[in-house]
């Protein structure tokens, strides 16, 4: 696999940021325990949650690191578009992308399902934390998190 | 001095294929103007239809009523049955029969059915089995056949069912809607998760017009379709698809709006809308000389 670029490590430092300052997440995260990966492309981003904040965010773990519940996998370019302000249709969303585009949940669905309310929320953040996947993911000009 | 609205609540009591349902609605605008009959989506209830209700332009010219389907909202299940006995499945037939039901009972005059989602695929069963009985029908989200969303999921015993409907409808969508009426719609949504996925089982499954679309007679009854570029059950295409299959029939892509239109953005829909009523007063007049 690819050596995760720098680009990732500011990327995990921002995305927990914003996570944990987000008032929305915050005000209804108290149960929001599990943990999960992100695969954009070629990398994986595995993040632990717990009490609706992010504990810990592994840039491409190794096989047998640390267990996760579930996936939510799609290409580079998926993921590209998710975090625009308004991204293209069937782009926009977790569900939309899954029915329409490439993305793809895997694993303990139901973990996923018991948080979707906060997992949605935390998706959407991606929206200000940029995505490890464009040249820059400095946060665009869109919806701030709380603070 | 009190801000109250001009929109009233009443009941109803009424007769479906046996059952006997009080079902209560919302109105407003003069009892003597066309009526615009509204039916909200899936699990969900009237009050998606509240910027509708409350708009002078719209109810200067319309008598808008916008009813909650028995099962949801304040319309309780059916009085004379015991309900709680069975699973919760909605049939295209209790469905039109419901609402022929509720026209006959309120004595509406050439109505225009309006419904979206689970509702505008109402609107092309009354389209197929009743168009002598409405002025006009707007089809909001709707299509020939819409699989796929009939799910164990939105009941599952172990998750948050409230939120799992609520939240699996969330990106349904755009995400251009102000955040406060997107989070409204999300909160209708978790107001009705017991009858939402009984509901998705005439939206996924019973509902199928494929085949027949051949069938449906605008000639007296015209046929507007309008759906959000952002919903991704019911895509543009599958409406586009579908009024191409009926002649007569109009098709109207929404820009930058989803699923629940009247809801999650109503300056937005409100622009398709009065595309669409303008189409069917038009075509109703041509067709009446």
């Amino acid at each position: 696999m690819a050596t995760p670029t720098v680009m990732a490590d500011d990327w995990v430092e921002n995305f927990t940021r914003v996570c944990n300052q987000d008032e929305e997440l915050q005000a209804h995260g108290k149960h929001f325990d599990c943990s999960y990966m992100l695969q954009m492309g070629n990398h994986n981003y595995q993040v632990v949650m717990h009490r609706g904040r992010v504990e810990e965010i592994l840039v491409d773990p190794g096989p047998l690191d640390q267990r996760y519940q579930f996936l939510l996998r799609a290409s580079e370019d998926t993921w590209q578009e998710f975090g625009k302000t308004e991204p293209r249709p069937m782009a926009h969303g977790i569900w939309a992308a899954t029915f329409r585009e490439d993305m793809q949940m895997q694993g303990d669905l139901l973990v996923l399902m018991q948080n979707l309310r906060c997992f949605t929320r935390q998706m959407e953040l991606l929206r200000v934390s940029g995505v490890p996947v464009q040249e820059d993911v400095s946060a665009p000009k869109q919806r701030e998190p709380s603070q | 001095m009190a801000e109250l609205s001009p929109v009233t609540g009443r009941y109803v009591t009424i007769d479906v294929l046996g059952d006997q349902c009080k079902v209560f609605f919302l109105e407003n605008g003069d009892p003597n103007s066309q009526p615009l009959v509204c039916q909200h989506t899936a699990g969900c209830h009237n009050h998606q239809w509240r910027y509708l209700l409350e708009d002078e332009e719209v109810t200067s010219d319309y008598r808008v009523i916008a009813y909650d389907l028995t099962n949801h909202g304040k319309s309780d299940p059916p009085a004379n049955k015991a309900w709680w006995k069975e699973e919760y499945r909605l049939t295209a037939e209790w469905y039109t029969a419901f609402i022929t039901s509720f026209c006959d009972a309120l004595e509406l005059r050439d109505p225009i059915f309006m419904g979206c989602s689970f509702g505008g695929n109402e609107a092309l069963q009354l389209a197929l089995h009743h168009p002598d009985r409405f002025g006009g029908i707007i089809s909001v989200e709707g299509a020939d056949y819409s699989p796929g969303f009939f799910l164990d999921w939105w009941q599952h015993p172990h998750a948050n069912a409230a939120q799992v409907s609520a939240s699996g409808v969330w990106d349904l969508m755009a995400p251009q809607s102000p955040d406060s009426d997107r989070a409204a719609t999300w909160f209708y949504y978790t107001q009705g998760s017991e009858a939402f996925r009984g509901d998705l089982y005439f939206y996924s499954r019973d509902h199928d017009l494929r085949g027949r679309l051949g069938e449906i007679d605008t000639s007296n009854c015209p046929l507007v379709m309008l759906t959000g570029e952002y919903d991704y059950l019911t895509t543009p295409e599958d409406s586009k698809r579908t009024a191409e299959g009926i002649a007569g029939a109009t098709f109207i892509e929404m820009e930058k709006i989803g699923h629940f239109p009247m809801s999650e953005n109503y300056p937005v829909f409100k622009t398709y809308m009065q595309q669409a009523l303008q189409k069917i007063n038009e075509e109703h007049k041509a067709a009446v000389g």
